[in-house]
């Protein structure tokens, strides 16, 4: 009998495969998913590795708990909600290490402040790369839990019930952190506009 | 994109949630259509559409790393899973595998187990050989099962004897 190839089969036949052990089929939901989860983990940290990193180890939490999904929701939605939860965990993580490198040497300390408010723009490659800095640094200043809905939603163009299904809440409180969030980088960004 | 000094016009406060949704396109039929009249006669309020659809798509990282981050993403992967494997204590695995069966099916499995032990595990649950001190009591075990015959065989004896006195009695008599 001849083998289906794996890119026919769907995701919950892989998962189905991978909770019975098969660690081929795991790596075949890893292949399909990662661009994806890389970027939604870059968007987040605006750092190559750490995005990296941040999307595997959600990987590694879906693969160990890989038994617990019960299938009420798509593969995708109950992964996503793994890696958002890094994600914030990530910027919980960053916040604390964060204070302790400040009160260690207060010199050293990165802040967004940092960034020129003025920015000089000799050509249109160094107002991006500004740009590209000041939308870092504003994105930063957010709460998790609005940047994470931006993010999903400008960056990733997931629709607000889904948005609200990964971040465990509700469809209005998904609304309110979307715009409070514009609202920010709006203000934050002005210039640019 | 220019650097810009004056203010934006501000949009009207009761419609700027509003306004958000209706940019990303979450608005209900209804309601877009009410802001769409809204914004008609709004100019601040067009002004402050314009200015998201300006600087919104801008927010987003543009981060298209090479195949070969790519290759060497999978082969990390794969090193990571490995170590996660190696590190799982038998026991999860053994509930990894489990665990996506149904109950019923789990409950009928484990009652057939344990019907099957009952059923050919008898043998292998016989006591093994008594203690040293109960060898004795062990000997006398079979004699003392038999005593019935020994009591039976002590009857007979009687009745041989009572045969015996009736014969010579009626011999006399």
């Amino acid at each position: 009998m001849a083998t289906i190839p794996t890119a026919q089969i769907g995701d919950e036949e892989l998962v189905a495969s991978a909770q019975k052990g098969d660690r081929r089929a795991f790596e075949e939901l890893v292949e399909r998913h990662q661009q994806k989860a890389y970027h939604i983990a870059f968007d987040f940290s605006r750092d190559r590795e750490d995005a990296k990193d941040l999307s595997q180890e959600a990987f590694l939490k879906a693969f160990t708990h890989i038994s617990r999904f019960d299938g009420r929701s798509g593969f995708y939605t109950w992964f996503y909600r793994i890696l958002v939860n890094v994600c914030l965990d990530y910027r919980r993580r960053a916040k604390r290490a964060l204070a302790e490198e400040y009160n260690e040497t207060v010199e050293r300390q990165v802040e967004p402040s940092h960034v020129p408010a003025n920015p000089v723009a000799p050509d249109q490659q160094a107002i991006a790369g500004q740009l590209s800095r000041r939308v870092g640094a504003a994105l930063e200043t957010l709460p998790a839990k609005q940047r994470m809905a931006f993010i999903l939603k400008n960056h990733q163009g997931l629709s607000i019930r889904e948005i609200a299904e990964t971040m465990e809440t509700a469809e209005g409180t998904v609304k309110v952190h979307l715009h409070r969030a514009v609202t920010a980088l709006r203000q934050s960004l002005a210039e640019f506009v | 994109m220019v650097a810009r000094d004056k203010p934006a016009l501000k949009a009207c406060r009761n419609l700027e949630e509003d306004l958000v949704l209706y940019y990303y396109g979450e608005l209900s039929e209804s309601a877009r259509g009410n802001c769409e009249t809204h914004l008609k006669n709004c100019e601040a309020c067009r002004a402050s559409l314009a200015e998201m659809r300006s600087l919104l798509p801008m927010t987003a990282a543009h981060d298209e790393p090479a195949q070969a981050f790519w290759d060497d993403y999978s082969r990390e992967m794969r090193r990571k899973l490995d170590a996660v494997t190696e590190r799982e204590p038998w026991w999860q695995r053994f509930v990894g595998l489990v665990a996506p069966l149904p109950v019923p099916a789990l409950a009928t499995g484990a009652v057939l187990l344990l019907a099957l032990a009952l059923t050919f595990g008898k043998g292998l649950w016989q006591p093994s050989a008594p203690p040293p001190d109960d060898e004795s009591f062990m000997e006398v075990l079979p004699i003392a099962e038999q005593l019935d015959f020994f009591s039976d065989m002590e009857l007979l004896d009687n009745l041989d004897m009572l045969e015996t006195l009736g014969g010579q009695g009626n011999g006399t008599v």
